[in-house]
């Protein structure tokens, strides 16, 4: 009978997917990195960053259909949020790229913005600006001025995506100044409550703060990570989240996030794997994120050398860990690509 | 009585894509990226900087190429700006 269930779970939640009327936010597996992909019921798609590595990204954008881009936007230049929307601006020639106006200098950059010009995709410069994406509404917003601009995480760019009473938040890789201006900027009730929030910078330690996440007031966190010498998630960011009472999802343990919203505002959150971290339940969600089993289950990754491993950005990789093969584990220590 | 070759002297160039706590990120001539540890980098590397190496011997320096952080941020700022030159004006319906 729980087989049953869970059969009819999963049929449920590929019907949501496609139906006509839902709009699907999906936090996409990258590994360390941030890649969104929000469609429109009316099939409208925006890719917000696009992780670390061209082939990881053009195979997710293969594995969900994707048919066509509209848009497309980088938080910032760093390359663990650009170098994915290099293939998803050659394949899909979408019509605008939204970005800080501030150019990186590294070569992944000129890639990007190369691949625009020869698209034919017309740059925005992020401003105070509502972009319709079908009868999605999404709301720009533009690093606050005053900031130093030779920092491009103090300079992300923000998007509010409504629909219905359903709102979602992510921010980039902003840090506590940029926070800081947009509280001072935005109304607390512009910015939340927020029924699905991306972590900024993968749960860095000068991401969210408090303060921040108290105007913003999310329901559900998404960390957007892989594995990474960083140290993110930061233990404190992770316990910001339950002190703020929010339901946890992280893309290396739950693989893509998906979120399907019912006109009006009703959604509900898959993963592919795993389970969230659940809230700290002071208080009771006003809307429900049921959890269901997994939608899609993607072929484990593979890489051949360690060169790819470390694009993907999965290196280092352990025994036992998905892609770990034994070939890049030249001193058979159990850690391949050291 | 033959002199030995003098040793090849190996050079490159890194950029510098961003920087987190205590490492770099850089991004090597061939696009792949990788974390240094920043004490190994010159003192006041910045998010952005082009990064000359040279490997003589057994020595591996660095230098940050000033020159070559202007000329890039300079072209890389100029194609940006003419990319985003026609803003359309009011909401954007998709």
């Amino acid at each position: 009978m729980r087989r049953l269930l869970a059969l009819a779970a999963l049929s449920l939640g590929l019907a949501l997917a496609q139906s006509s009327g839902a709009l699907s936010i999906r936090f996409l597996d990258v590994g360390q990195g941030d890649a969104v992909l929000v469609t429109s019921p009316e099939g409208k798609s925006l890719l917000y960053d696009g992780g670390r590595s061209e082939p990881v990204l053009q195979a997710l954008l293969r594995q969900y259909g994707v048919k066509s881009l509209d848009l497309v936007a980088a938080s910032h230049a760093d390359a663990d949020h650009i170098t994915g929307l290099i293939p998803a601006i050659n394949l899909y020639k979408p019509r605008f790229f939204l970005n800080n106006g501030i150019a990186g200098t590294t070569q992944t950059w000129g890639k990007l913005v190369t691949a625009a010009q020869k698209a034919g995709t017309q740059g925005l410069v992020a401003r105070d600006q509502v972009i319709n994406l079908g009868s999605v509404k999404i709301t720009v917003l533009p690093p606050p001025p005053g900031l130093p601009k030779n920092e491009q995480n103090l300079n992300s760019i923000g998007l509010l995506v409504q629909y219905g009473s359903f709102r979602a938040l992510m921010t980039g890789d902003s840090e506590t100044a940029e926070t800081a201006a947009w509280l001072k900027k935005y109304p607390a009730s512009f910015l939340g409550p927020v029924d699905v929030y991306k972590s900024i910078h993968h749960g860095a330690k000068n991401g969210d703060n408090l303060a921040w996440l108290n105007a913003v007031r999310p329901r559900n966190v998404v960390v957007s990570v892989g594995p990474n010498n960083y140290g993110h998630p930061t233990a404190e960011a992770l316990a910001l989240y339950r002190q703020v009472g929010a339901t946890t999802y992280r893309t290396d343990q739950q693989g893509t996030v998906t979120v399907v919203v019912q006109p009006g505002g009703r959604f509900a959150i898959t993963t592919e794997r795993g389970t969230p971290v659940p809230a700290n339940r002071a208080t009771t969600p006003a809307t429900p994120a049921p959890v269901g089993p997994s939608v899609t289950t993607p072929a484990p990754p593979s890489y051949r050398t360690c060169a790819e491993a470390r694009a993907a950005g999965a290196a280092p990789l352990r025994r036992g860990q998905p892609g770990y093969n034994p070939a890049t584990d030249r001193d058979g220590d159990g850690v391949a690509c050291e | 009585m033959t002199s030995e070759p003098p040793e090849p002297m190996l050079t490159g160039r890194l950029t510098v894509d961003a920087l987190e706590g205590h490492l770099a990120r850089v991004e090597r001539e061939d696009g792949s990226l990788q974390d240094w540890p920043l004490t190994s980098l010159p003192r006041g590397v910045r998010e952005g900087d082009v990064l000359r190496w040279h490997v003589e011997g057994r020595h591996l320096t660095f230098e940050i190429d000033l020159e070559g952080t202007r000329e890039r941020r300079q072209a890389a700022q100029a194609q940006l700006d003419a990319l985003n030159g026609a803003v359309p004006a009011g909401e954007i319906n998709l």
